[in-house]
């Protein structure tokens, strides 16, 4: 069946050019890209239409940097000479450089139709079908290629590992096992053999067949095949307890005395005695308190004891848990117990005993309380207070502290939570300024402090501050940021000019976050061929796991939803694009957008000074120019509800729940005359929340769309989506009544009164009767938070609406310590503060910075 | 805090409290690479939210001459500021540096630390029992010159 095949006259060569060709195979291996292209041209000189030649040269001149005229050259090759290997490996290369999985394994599957045998191709295929999931055909490859070699020994493993993925255990294990049998002279202390045997344990588990498991685990770990310890103990108390061996008990007890701080271990402890850790157990108290009795280094056992204690029990563990936590002054002791406040009987007994600590004790009338403890006493209080809504106590308190000891940054970063929450963007970047400056090497404080100002606008600013600790040699500290893939400033970044009205920033920096996903999806191709070479199988079939679920990160999620909303905005009203254009900006945005440009040209200058011609480059594609630092083009895309559409795909899986996903969904589909699409994800939204006021907007737009329609759409789809309307909003009730008895269940729903007036808008109501709705928002019964009146403003300021001041105004005296109804010039003032540390502040006379 | 070997999935936030913390920061890749080549030896803190708040991401140095002996090299360490004082960073480096020993006879552990930086430098030095065994010039990318530091693990 694999009989070569006859060369083709087109492919044969003279001897000389033959030779010459050879060579430029062998140059090419060992990277002498130059050599190797003059080689090229050489055979061309007389053969121009040679496909290998052809396609060899186009890959060398790929690696040189010069990709598109090679990726032309391996195009026109591979025309010249389908039925050669050689072309169509080539063509997979370039394709799997630029990380087109698809289209290489195409022609990688081409290859083989013409060199059925060739280890690289059958490799490189491998690794390709593991990259897409395409599990049978990988059982197919790795079997070609234990066929082919079985006395390389990851061949075997390798083919485990296919069946195993393929769904085929049974298959997997008997692979293995023959694999074990070849083996001869393994040497002692062998990592590789240890992990094998470990993924062998781990598949036998799988499988159910428990007690193989344990006797292969218990015989190779006293023989010292195994050697990882820890993984030996851990499956082994696992299995145990599957099978509900007596012996249990004993391991999980040498696992707690090898690390007495996972919390695993305790759970399992516990389960494997009938215990469970989340409610009051006498039985678990006394195992925990024996625990902190043999093992007085580990904190854990004293903590859960908290949480499964109540009444006297829990106040008598709770005063020298808490006493001890505070004199050792450890910072993050009310985020360690805060979790216990959902029970208010423990928030209470927590105030009790912490303040009680504090009122005999005032230093000021006796001495016998260190100033370090009643430092972080009054600290602990302050963030008791603030968790549970009283800012003014909470302020009041660091006040005191701070002026007893102003130079402890926490304080000052716990007063400028305090301030964020009540909506004082302007003073909280102060705070943590302040905090930041006073540890100036300490990048935990710069974080917080660049977080916080881009949460108050300011990300000129935060870009300043980030740059103290980003590489000197960076385009610009975000592009630093963005290199190394800190999801938490292109989120901070993102939704701060999302808040400030950039949406056009806003969205570049969302799709940043997308391509940070991209790229560590991408990540994993190279592990399909290190791991099996390493031996780390059970990590490996883990690393597949998580890049399956890669996207359901809350980070994506936020991106992929607020990204599409503005895909959306831009779609329904495109002159969004042009009053973003530079012809509208302020001097100081257009300063900004110059720097940003030289910045970029400084890039593409360095880049193109640095490497020599022949350096090779590889055959990843090499990151484009930047020519929309403003975002500007990528907001005017014409593809926008596409690329919409493709972040959000990976989200109706991971998401189920998340009803901001569906509306997303829907948002999207039903403008890409996706109906069926748009219905389904109405009804899912629908079945987590039927009366969500962001549902009750949609719900109104399906039903306008569809009356809209110049004709009902067709069979099968069409019938389905006519004949679901209804259940939504039945067909005897207009949409106005519809809106006003929705508006009269939820009248005391800011949200839900937003949402009313935006139907009223959509349904051609006067703007004096929208306003008129808007305003009911404002009464005393409506529970109002900031965010929501932020959004209702904002609603006000797209309509153009006269009123929107006098909301704006009415927000500001409603909630007295915001900053953000301030006026623009109000805002102006204290924005200016920020930056000047408390020393200048001249309005808080009670800070002093030493 | 928890205190536990890493899964793949800590990652992203492991990458997330160094950025957070230090100025020497990997892309995913590198994390990756410890976890796929040496999945025992790098553990985290965990809050009770599942947060990340402190790691040691550690590996065995590979280049090491003949007749050396194998030893590990911590790549980096760190907790975030919030959740000093609880002891957490020793912890960490304990349970690594007996996955050393244990999984790969490791006789020392090394590390590397900027030469300015005083407070990591006592942490090392006084909580944990390094010692300065040399300096490297210009380790860092911005020209500082670093402290290698010796723990034996014999």
């Amino acid at each position: 069946m694999s009989k070569p095949l006859a060369i083709p006259p087109k492919r044969a060569l003279a001897s000389k050019e033959a030779t010459l060709f050879k060579d430029l195979l062998n140059h090419y291996e060992t990277k002498q890209l130059k050599k190797g292209l003059k080689t090229a041209d050489q055979i061309l000189k007389k053969y121009p239409e040679h496909g290998e030649t052809l396609c060899m040269k186009g890959l060398v001149l790929a690696h040189m940097g010069r990709r598109e005229e090679g990726i032309d050259l391996v195009k026109k090759g591979v025309r010249f000479d389908l039925t050669s290997h050689i072309c169509w490996h080539v063509f997979g290369l370039i394709q799997k450089g630029e990380k087109n999985y698809e289209e290489a394994l195409k022609s990688y599957t081409q290859a083989l139709r013409f060199d059925r045998e060739n280890l690289n191709i059958l490799r490189d295929a491998a690794q390709l079908q593991t990259q897409l999931r395409i599990f049978d055909g990988l059982v197919e490859t790795r079997s070609t290629l234990l066929r082919l070699r079985p006395n390389v020994r990851q061949h075997w493993v390798g083919l485990a590992v296919a069946h195993h993925l393929n769904g085929n255990l049974t298959e997997a294990r008997k692979i293995l096992e023959n694999y074990q049998r070849t083996l001869k002279n393994v040497p002692d202390y062998d990592i590789e053999h240890s992990e094998t045997l470990l993924y062998y344990v781990h598949l036998l588990e799988e499988i159910g067949d428990l007690s193989e498991a344990l006797s292969v685990l218990d015989a190779n770990s006293k023989s010292r095949a195994i050697v990882d310890r820890t993984a030996i103990m851990e499956i082994r108390a696992r299995l145990l307890t599957r099978q509900k061996s007596e012996e249990a008990e004993h391991a999980w007890r040498s696992l707690l005395e090898h690390n007495p701080d996972c919390y695993d271990y305790y759970r399992g402890y516990l389960s494997n005695i009938g215990v469970e850790l989340d409610h009051s157990n006498p039985e678990a108290l006394r195992v925990l308190k024996e625990f902190s009795a043999s093992i007085p280094k580990a904190t854990a056992p004293r903590r859960l004891a908290l949480t499964i204690s109540s009444g006297d029990t829990f106040k008598a563990l709770a005063e020298p848990y808490l006493l001890t936590g505070l004199d050792k002054g450890i910072p993050s002791l009310f985020a360690d117990i805060k979790s216990l406040y959902k029970d208010k009987e423990k928030q209470q007994a927590v105030e009790d005993i912490v303040e009680a600590s504090l009122t005999p004790k005032d230093p000021s009338s006796s001495a016998d309380v260190e100033p370090t403890t009643y430092l972080w006493t009054l600290y602990f209080l302050a963030q008791h207070h603030a968790s549970l809504s009283r800012p003014d106590k909470a302020l009041s308190l660091l006040e005191t502290a701070l002026s007893h000891t102003p130079t402890l940054p926490e304080l000052h970063l716990c007063k400028a939570r305090v301030l964020k929450r009540a909506g004082d963007y302007y003073g909280a970047a102060r705070c943590v300024n302040d905090a930041r400056l006073l540890d100036g090497q300490d990048r935990f404080l710069n974080t917080k402090c660049g977080k916080y100002l881009l949460r108050a606008g300011m990300s000129e600013e935060a870009s300043t501050v980030f740059g103290l600790f980003t590489k000197k040699d960076a385009p610009s500290p975000g592009a630093d940021l963005e290199d190394m893939q800190s999801l938490l400033y292109l989120l901070e970044e993102a939704n701060s000019h999302r808040q400030y009205g950039k949406p056009n920033l806003a969205l570049k920096k969302y799709m940043a976050i997308k391509k940070v996903f991209d790229e560590v999806d991408d990540d994993q191709y190279d592990f399909h061929g290190y791991n099996l070479r390493k031996f780390t199988i059970n990590i490996y079939m883990r690393l597949l796991k998580w890049e399956d679920t890669l996207r359901s990160h809350p980070t994506y999620v936020t991106a992929a939803v607020e990204a599409s909303k503005i895909f959306v905005a831009v779609h329904d009203d495109p002159s969004l694009v042009t009053s973003l254009s530079p012809t509208n900006l302020t001097d100081a945005e257009k300063k900004a957008k110059k720097k940003a440009k030289k910045a970029a040209q400084k890039v593409q200058d360095d880049k193109k000074a640095s490497p020599a011609a022949s350096e090779d480059k590889g055959l990843e594609a090499t990151p484009q120019k930047d020519d929309d630092p403003d975002g500007l083009k990528l907001l005017a895309s014409p593809d926008g509800l596409e690329q919409a559409a493709k972040l959000l795909h990976p989200l109706s899986t991971f998401c189920a729940n998340n009803i901001d996903v569906w509306i997303a969904i829907y948002d999207v589909a039903v403008r890409r005359k996706k109906l069926l699409q748009a219905l389904t994800a109405l009804n899912h939204a629908r079945s987590l929340d039927p009366e969500h006021p962001e549902l009750h907007i949609r719900a109104v737009h399906l039903k306008k769309t569809a009356s809209l329609l110049p004709q009902p759409p067709p069979a099968p789809i069409g019938p389905i989506f006519l004949e679901t309307i209804p259940k939504i909003i039945p067909d005897d009730v207009s949409l106005e009544t519809f809106n006003s008895q929705y508006l009269q269940r939820h009248s005391t729903c800011s949200r839900a009164i937003l949402a009313a007036a935006k139907v009223l808008l959509n349904l051609g109501a006067p703007r004096e009767e929208v306003e008129q709705t808007i305003f009911t928002s404002l009464r005393d019964e409506v529970t109002l938070d900031i965010p929501s009146a932020l959004a209702t403003l904002h609603f006000l300021e797209s309509l153009k609406a006269p009123r929107a001041e006098d909301f704006r105004a009415a927000c500001d005296a409603k909630f007295v310590s915001s900053t953000i109804f301030k006026t623009a010039e109000e805002q102006r003032a204290l924005r200016q503060l920020v930056m000047k540390g408390s020393v200048d502040a001249s309005s808080s006379p009670d800070e002093v910075v030493p | 805090m928890n205190v536990r070997p890493i899964r793949v999935d800590d990652l992203p936030g492991m990458q997330a409290c160094n950025l957070q913390n230090l100025p020497e920061n990997y892309t995913m890749r590198y994390y990756l690479y410890h976890a796929m080549t040496w999945p025992s030896l790098s553990y985290v803190a965990e809050d009770h939210k599942g947060r990340i708040v402190g790691y040691i991401l550690a590996k065995m140095c590979v280049d090491i001459s003949e007749g050396e002996e194998p030893h590990g090299h911590v790549t980096s360490i760190s907790v975030l500021r919030s959740y000093r004082r609880l002891g957490l960073a020793k912890k960490l480096m304990i349970q690594s540096q007996q996955a050393m020993c244990a999984i790969y006879n490791a006789s020392y552990v090394s590390l590397h630390v900027r030469k300015s930086n005083r407070a990591a430098l006592g942490l090392y030095r006084d909580t944990l029992g390094f010692t300065v065994k040399d300096i490297e010039k210009k380790y860092y990318a911005d020209g500082e010159d670093a402290y290698a530091m010796h723990l034996s693990l014999k």
